[in-house]
């Protein structure tokens, strides 16, 4: 009798489930008895924090199993490559070094020591995760960890017990309070405050961009890896400064010069592409970021503001972008003519926002998950319409190809530009177009949402029946926030359709809706800086992890689990979300310890205090 | 008080029926300028349902309902902007928008900047913000909620809460407030405070009519009350009249009428008492003390 061929990996996909459940059921049982045992040790912070810190730093000179290229047969498989030199530290080990250091000096600085141990710990756990994982899977399987040679890989292990014990020392006694830092100082300090951190913003944007980049511009077969411990890396440092209150205090003081730090934003934009990260490839990429974030921005009103759930989002970009490739003269578009982008950016604005209000009609008669399916529904609809030239505008299977680029004053958008002795990539007029757009779909979101409408909107989220007791007309506001939210997803769409100069059905696809929703919500329902940073992360993410092939959207997928189960209120959330779901009140006082009454709305505080 | 004038709102022969059940039976009822009005009855009576056939949320079987005798529309929103305004019964603020934002929102049918203006945020638009911001705020202080604008509703305290309710209901420039049960879940101090503010409300010119379980609080607070029970009027009259009807104490209170006096009598020197006022027993005299202290709590 023989086994059929399928089985032993079977059998092998089951063991390593069982391993990892048995592993994750192992370390929440320690986690809670942890927790628990020290929760009146407030004194434990020191001893812990210290010996997680010294573990960190052991780990980041002990040797690690690594990567080097070859030139082998097998070029995109890693061979084991052990650190043996203690002090060339560099990469994703000089973060393990300057976490496991900050986790030592933290309890004797006049810092929320367990708020920032907090944060150390998970990216420590996160780095060694990434640069654990990743050998196991391009290495070999478990193999790679094994003994050649008789050396051993101890760094990545060792860095995970490292994170594990800095995370459990926050655990000895409650958690401070998050200081509040005063937003009210001279105009001037605020201003140096806001210039300084929105360039290392943009620098930080920069190096994660070009991170895994090879000297010669080639994306490094690694990337993955070396953006993922960047971006751990990152993480445990905003964690940290968040703990001090740093960025509470920027967040509050860009509300306070909305207008300064949006120009400051726009400025450090639109100097990306004079960084490292300015090649043709990363244009592309941002510009179909700042695609994705305008749209997103429109579902947000949609979504986040007026609590409508919409699952076919993508249907008003397609109906833009057909708008503008049938106005662009391309010689397969149905119309021939060709008039100027912007008169067309606002016809494509205009239709889609018609179609928006048609596809928000029903909200007046259907509620909550009928609405989604109504939403589905047309996104299909629509698709298949234009998968099948119904109506005759979208080329059918065929697409709509070779839309020409946009051309303004004889010059064209898709070439390089330069500018004295700097050649700027090409593609970075569409990028500078696309920045401005954004910036204006940010500025038309900002001031719809404070204002007399967007109360309105968040009302009807809040309560249908109270909004509508308050004198609200909650029909025409709903259909309101569809037509809106449509118009400026079809604004984004005619930009896209002369950028990637084809329109064709599948650009629209349901995938592509939910891609939308994620980055809203991975960013944060209701927030603008968050709907941007969602859709950043769900561009280049798909993009750095390229090398991990197959592997690709199930990790993707895993973070977006982890994320949403560790923050439920998204990256960047709104400030109502962030009390919402955050355990922590609006003034970052925990909401275990505001008074919260037990009803209507007790039951969400409980099961957040959980 | 005199009912000589015209009535602000008018019920006439408000019936509902659910499937076969009659929540309300003809019920008629009167409010007149400047009057508090109890509502009071057994539970399961219909008192929320009448509130909801007045509001628009329900529309009833049979009947009609006029404000200053203009009949009512059956849509909430228009029922509001016509000038009735409610609270709940089971308090719906808008959680997780601020003390202020809920207000605010209730001065969304006096505000007339439509989207156009929300978006390019001219002098004119500002200038209506601006007010709609005073006006809020004033209402905060009015309620006894000053200092607490930012505070998310769900973060407030459950009386606060109550409180806010009837300040964002105000702020919808209401002729007549309707409140169901607004100090369910207080205690003495709060329930007093919460009878001076309704004094000062009725003093500035609002009708109001008010639910509530608790009879000590009506008879001390009410011009007129009228009994609900099983959907159909009992009886209505001065809180003297109908405390002492047989068939209301039957139903009702199931005590005898000195029984009641009585209390009510030591409720209203105790609460006079607590605040420092000279105790008298008729606390709708001293109401023009009391709601200088109930506006600036
Ligand atoms: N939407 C509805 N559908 C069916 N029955 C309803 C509905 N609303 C109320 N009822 C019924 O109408 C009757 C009156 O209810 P209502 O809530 O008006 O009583 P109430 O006097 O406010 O009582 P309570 O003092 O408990 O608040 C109850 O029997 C209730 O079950
Ligand atoms: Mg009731």
């Amino acid at each position: 009798m023989t086994i059929p061929p399928g089985w032993p990996i079977l059998g092998l996909g089951l063991l390593y489930i069982a391993i990892a459940v048995a592993v994750v059921l192992a370390l929440r049982l320690l986690w809670q008895r942890s927790a628990k045992a020290l929760a009146d040790k407030p004194g434990m912070l020191r001893p812990i924090a210290i010996a997680g810190g010294v573990l960190a730093v052991l780990a980041a000179l002990l040797p690690w199993v690594t990567f080097r290229f070859n030139d082998g047969p097998y070029p995109d498989l890693a061979t084991l490559q052990f650190f043996d030199e203690p002090w060339g530290v560099t990469g994703f080990r000089l973060f393990v070094l300057l976490l496991g250091v900050v986790a030592i000096a933290a309890p004797f600085l006049p810092v929320p020591a367990r708020r920032v141990e907090r944060a150390i710990g998970l990216g420590l756990i996160a780095l060694g995760l990434v640069n654990t994982i990743f050998p196991l899977i391009s290495g070999g399987g478990f193999g790679a960890i094994t003994a050649a040679d008789g050396a051993f890989a101890f760094g990545g292990v060792a860095t995970l017990v490292a994170g594990w014990v800095v995370a459990t020392s926050a655990k000895a006694g409650p958690l401070e309070p998050l200081p509040h830092w005063n937003p009210k100082v001279p105009r001037l300090l605020a201003y140096a405050v806001l210039v300084v951190s929105y360039v290392v913003l943009l620098l930080v944007v920069a190096w994660m961009l070009d991170a895994g980049t090879d000297p010669d511009g080639n994306t490094n077969t690694y990337a993955g890896p070396i953006f993922l411990s960047l971006l751990s890396f990152l993480g445990a440092a905003l964690g940290a400064l968040h703990a001090f209150g740093f960025l509470g205090w920027l967040t509050a003081l860009s509300e306070r010069h909305r207008v300064f730090s949006i120009g400051v934003l726009v400025v450090c934009a639109l100097a990306l592409p004079f960084t490292d990260a300015g090649t043709d490839y990363w244009m592309t990429i941002a510009v179909n970021v700042g695609v994705y974030a305008a749209t997103a921005i429109g579902l947000n009103i949609v979504v986040g503001l007026a609590g409508l759930l919409d699952l076919g989002y993508i249907a008003f970009l397609g109906i833009g972008a057909y708008i503008a490739a049938n106005f662009s003269g391309a010689a397969a578009s149905a119309l021939h003519v060709e008039l100027p982008f912007v008169l067309v950016a606002v016809i494509a604005a205009i239709v889609a926002g018609i179609f928006g209000a048609i596809v928000g009609s029903p909200t007046l008669r259907v509620r909550g998950d009928y609405l989604a399916i109504v939403t589905l529904a047309f996104g299909e609809i629509f698709r298949k319409a234009a998968q099948f030239n119904i109506g005759g505008m979208t080329g059918g299977a065929n697409a709509i190809p070779n839309i020409p680029p946009i051309n303004w004053f004889g010059r064209d958008f898709s070439a390089p530009l330069t500018i004295g002795s700097v050649r700027l990539p090409s593609g970075v007029l569409y990028y500078v177009l696309i920045m401005v757009l954004v910036a204006l779909v940010m500025v038309i979101f900002a001031n719809l949402k404070n204002s007399r409408i967007g109360r309105a909107w968040i009302a009807v989220r809040e309560d249908e029946d109270a909004a509508r007791a308050m004198g609200i007309k909650t029909g025409q506001v709903k259909i309101l926030a569809f037509l809106i939210g449509a118009m400026l997803a079809g604004l984004a769409g005619a930009v896209f359709a002369h950028k990637t100069s084809t329109v064709a059905y599948n650009s629209f696809q349901f995938i592509e809706s939910v891609t939308l929703l994620a980055a809203v919500i991975l960013g944060g329902m209701g927030s603008i800086p968050g709907a941007v940073l969602g859709a950043a992360l769900l561009l280049v993410l798909p993009e750095k992890l390229r090398d991990l092939q197959d592997w690709r959207l199930f990790f993707f997928g895993l973070a977006l689990v982890v994320i949403m189960r560790f923050r439920p209120q998204g990256l960047m959330p709104d400030r109502h979300r962030r009390a919402e779901l955050a355990d922590e009140g609006a003034d970052g006082v925990p909401i275990e310890e505001l008074n919260v009454p037990d009803a209507p709305d007790g039951s969400t505080a409980q099961a957040v205090a959980r | 008080m005199t009912a000589t004038t015209a009535p602000v709102l008018a019920a006439r022969d408000v019936s509902m029926v659910f499937g076969g059940l009659t929540a309300l039976a003809e019920v008629s009822l009167e409010l007149h300028e400047g009057q508090i009005l109890g509502l009071i009855g057994p539970n399961g009576a219909g008192k929320t349902t009448f509130f909801n056939c007045l509001t628009g949320l329900y529309t009833p079987t049979k009947g009609s309902v006029t404000l200053r005798g203009d009949r009512l529309p059956s849509d909430p929103a228009r029922v509001t902007v016509a000038g009735v305004a409610r609270t709940f019964q089971n308090i719906r603020l808008f959680p997780s928008m601020t003390a202020l934002e809920n207000v605010l929102v209730g001065r969304h049918a006096r505000m007339t900047q439509g989207p156009i203006a929300s978006l390019f945020h001219g002098p004119a638009y500002r200038r209506g913000e601006a007010d709609a911001r005073r006006r809020s705020l004033e209402l905060l202080e009015f309620v006894g909620l000053r200092g607490l604008d930012d505070e998310l509703a769900r973060n407030l305290p459950y009386g606060d809460q109550r409180r806010l309710e009837i300040a964002r209901a105000l702020a919808t420039d209401p002729a007549v407030l309707l409140l169901d049960e607004p100090t369910a879940g207080m205690n003495p101090q709060e329930t007093e405070a919460a009878r001076q503010l309704i004094f000062a409300i009725r003093d500035t010119g609002v009708a109001v009519v008010v639910i509530e379980h608790d009879t000590k609080f009506i008879f001390s607070l009410c011009d007129h009350v009228s009994v609900l029970v099983q959907g159909r009027l009992l009886v209505q009259g001065t809180p003297e009249v109908v405390r002492g009807d047989p068939r209301v104490i039957e139903a009702y209170l199931g005590k005898p009428p000195e029984e009641v006096e009585a209390e009510v009598r030591q409720y209203a020197e105790e609460a006079a008492h607590s605040t420092g006022t000279a105790g008298t027993a008729d606390p709708a005299d001293s109401a023009e003390d009391l709601d200088t202290e109930g506006g600036s709590r």
